[in-house]
């Protein structure tokens, strides 16, 4: 369990941010931790959120993955760029 | 009987020494002058239109101060700044927190051509450009005392640059670049060619006349007579850029367009905020955008061609930049207006925003919609859910942030991994700059690195304004209170 900063962009937004995820979070918490900071400020709130899929690159990662298996499985350096986008069958780009 | 000018001009100018206890290339190191590769011979040609000499200088700079000065002592004594715009006096502010000490920087730079430039004649004309730049610190210092009684933000005009806000950071970052730390060539291309020459323009004479519009006939009279003097100094750049082109054309050109861009990113940062969202709507004259495309994009297209130089490879990415880097810097700095010296106006009533959209066609879809969200939180009252709560990612080279260089619609990750560190850029351009000389830009850690690096405590948004010197008495507020959103409140119920 330790810190890590990562660069988070709610797609649809402007400006990704510093985000400050933990090794063990999972997938599902990342996005929440992401979208905290453009979902309600400059990205509308859809009336029936479904949750969030956080990527890597093109990868769709799995929700319950935690942070440190991501890890494990790719090069993660300080500030690398997620992102995070709202889930539905259809992802809505705002 | 006392000669002509033209008697005496010319060897007064290229007055030189001829070495003889130390060697030339101690006296003059390259590194200093930037001019490997260069022959000596070839400086002979370097040649400048002003022919300027002591005397005409001091005589008509005595007039330029005199007539400065009498506006100000007049506008002072009528009460004028008190009449003004809040939004205008934000531009005033903005300004000279982040210009004064640029100022200062370039009389270094130009005390540095007086001393190593490869040719007497540049040299001389390095003396006038110095005492220049004093003179424009000290305008800026006398105008920003004047009002210090007003406003304690005028203090930021000496004070900025001794602070390590975050904006302030990446204008010191590239001026220390391409002022402090770049040759005698290349700070000629860089400062005198390229932000001298060309985007001054921008700040000093659009918004010269924006300021004159809006009834600050001192500040614009001051700009205007800055602007006298930045037109002769430029011109230290064309010479040392025909001297490059004839020996060393894709070092010209690459230190050109490395600079063209990092300018174009400072100028949507530093004036185009002020100029189409700060300036009041009846007051403004041209859109940054058409500013930039009469007085910079024209400009520099004729320089490039005259020089036989190429257009930048990304000559269509910096035009489609045209249409969105400022907007984005605009909601970025109002987001994040806890972290300025100054007090930003939204600048998007109604009204503004009808501007705005026949100003820049893709306004609403890349930027309306965003503050849409933002105003709906105004008229909720939720006023904490129009501020930051982190920062936003950072460009390792421009210092700006991610995101903020295009429209978001066309954001994308431009990272790169050099000696083991991750590096971010705003844009591919900005990573391209990055890539041709990487070991000057990767020791230096943007605002985001010295958060992660625990350099910033406590690590939180107090942390930060602390850590930049941000004081409540001048912490960034809206201009209007919000005023401006009960446009929307009608039509939000």
């Amino acid at each position: 369990m330790a810190p890590f900063p990562i660069t988070g962009r709610f797609v649809g937004d402007f400006v990704p941010h510093l985000v400050e995820v933990d090794t063990d979070d999972t997938m599902d918490q990342v996005g929440k931790k992401v979208a905290r900071f453009s979902v309600g400020h400059r990205i509308p709130k859809p009336k029936n959120l479904a949750g969030y899929d956080v990527f890597l690159g093109d990868v769709l990662l799995s929700a319950s993955t935690t942070f440190a298996e991501v890890m494990a499985e790719n090069t993660i350096l300080p500030l690398q760029w997620f992102d995070v986008r709202f889930r539905s069958p259809e992802p809505a780009d705002a | 009987m006392l000669l002509n000018r033209d008697d005496w001009y010319q060897t007064s100018r290229d007055l030189d020494w001829t070495l003889s206890y130390v060697d030339h290339e101690v006296a003059f190191p390259a590194e200093w002058g930037g001019t490997d590769g260069i022959p000596a011979e070839a400086w002979e040609g370097w040649d400048e239109p002003f022919r300027v000499s002591y005397r005409d200088y001091v005589r008509v700079q005595r007039e330029k101060e005199a007539g400065v000065k009498a506006v100000s002592n007049a506008l002072t004594r009528a009460g004028v700044y008190e009449k003004l715009d809040h939004a205008h006096v934000a531009a005033s502010h903005l300004h000279m927190g982040t210009t004064c000490m640029v100022e200062h920087m370039a009389v270094t730079m130009q005390s540095r051509f007086c001393r190593f430039a490869p040719t007497p004649r540049w040299r001389n004309l390095g003396v006038f450009g110095m005492l220049d730049e004093t003179r424009h610190t000290q305008l800026d210092m006398r105008f920003s005392h004047d009002l210090l009684k007003h406003d304690p933000r005028f203090d930021w005009t000496q004070k900025a640059f001794h602070t390590n806000e975050w904006g302030v950071l990446a204008v010191k970052n590239f001026f220390d670049d391409v002022m402090l730390n770049a040759d005698c060539v290349e700070a000629a291309l860089a400062t005198s060619l390229t932000v001298e020459h060309g985007f001054t323009n921008v700040q000093f004479v659009a918004l010269a006349a924006d300021a004159m519009a809006a009834g600050d006939i001192n500040w614009s009279n001051l700009l205007s007579s800055i602007q006298t003097d930045e037109a002769r100094h430029a011109q230290q750049g064309f010479p040392t850029l025909q001297v490059l082109i004839e020996h060393d054309p894709q070092r010209a050109q690459k230190a050109l367009d490395v600079a063209f861009w990092r300018s174009t990113r400072l100028f949507q940062t530093l004036t185009g905020p002020a100029m189409d969202y700060y300036t009041p709507l009846d007051q403004r004259k041209m859109s940054f955008k058409e500013f930039m495309l009469e007085w910079v994009v024209n400009h520099h297209e004729r320089i490039l061609e005259d020089y036989g130089l190429k257009k930048p490879w990304y000559w269509d990415q910096f035009l489609y930049s045209l249409e969105n880097g400022h907007h984005a810097m605009h909601i970025g700095t109002w987001y994040w207006r806890p972290t300025l010296f100054w007090n930003p106006n939204a600048g998007v009533s109604k009204d503004e925003r009808e501007w705005l959209n026949e100003k820049y066609p893709t306004w609403e879809d890349n930027w309306g919609v965003l503050w849409d969200e933002i105003i709906k939180n105004v008229n909720d009252d939720c006023i904490e859910e129009t501020l930051p709560d982190t920062l936003p990612a950072l460009c390792n080279l421009t210092q700006l942030p991610l995101g903020s260089a295009m429209s978001r619609h066309d954001l994308e990750p431009h990272q790169l991994v050099y000696k083991g560190r991750l590096y971010s850029f705003d844009s591919e351009i900005s990573q391209w700059c990055f890539e041709q000389d990487p070991e000057r830009y990767a020791g230096h850690e943007s605002f985001v690195d010295r958060f992660i690096s625990g350099k910033i405590l406590p690590a939180d948004l107090a942390g930060g304004l602390m850590y930049m010197g941000i004081t409540p008495d001048v912490m960034g507020e809206d201009a209007y209170q919000y005023e401006w959103a009960k446009d929307y409140a009608s039509t939000d119920a």
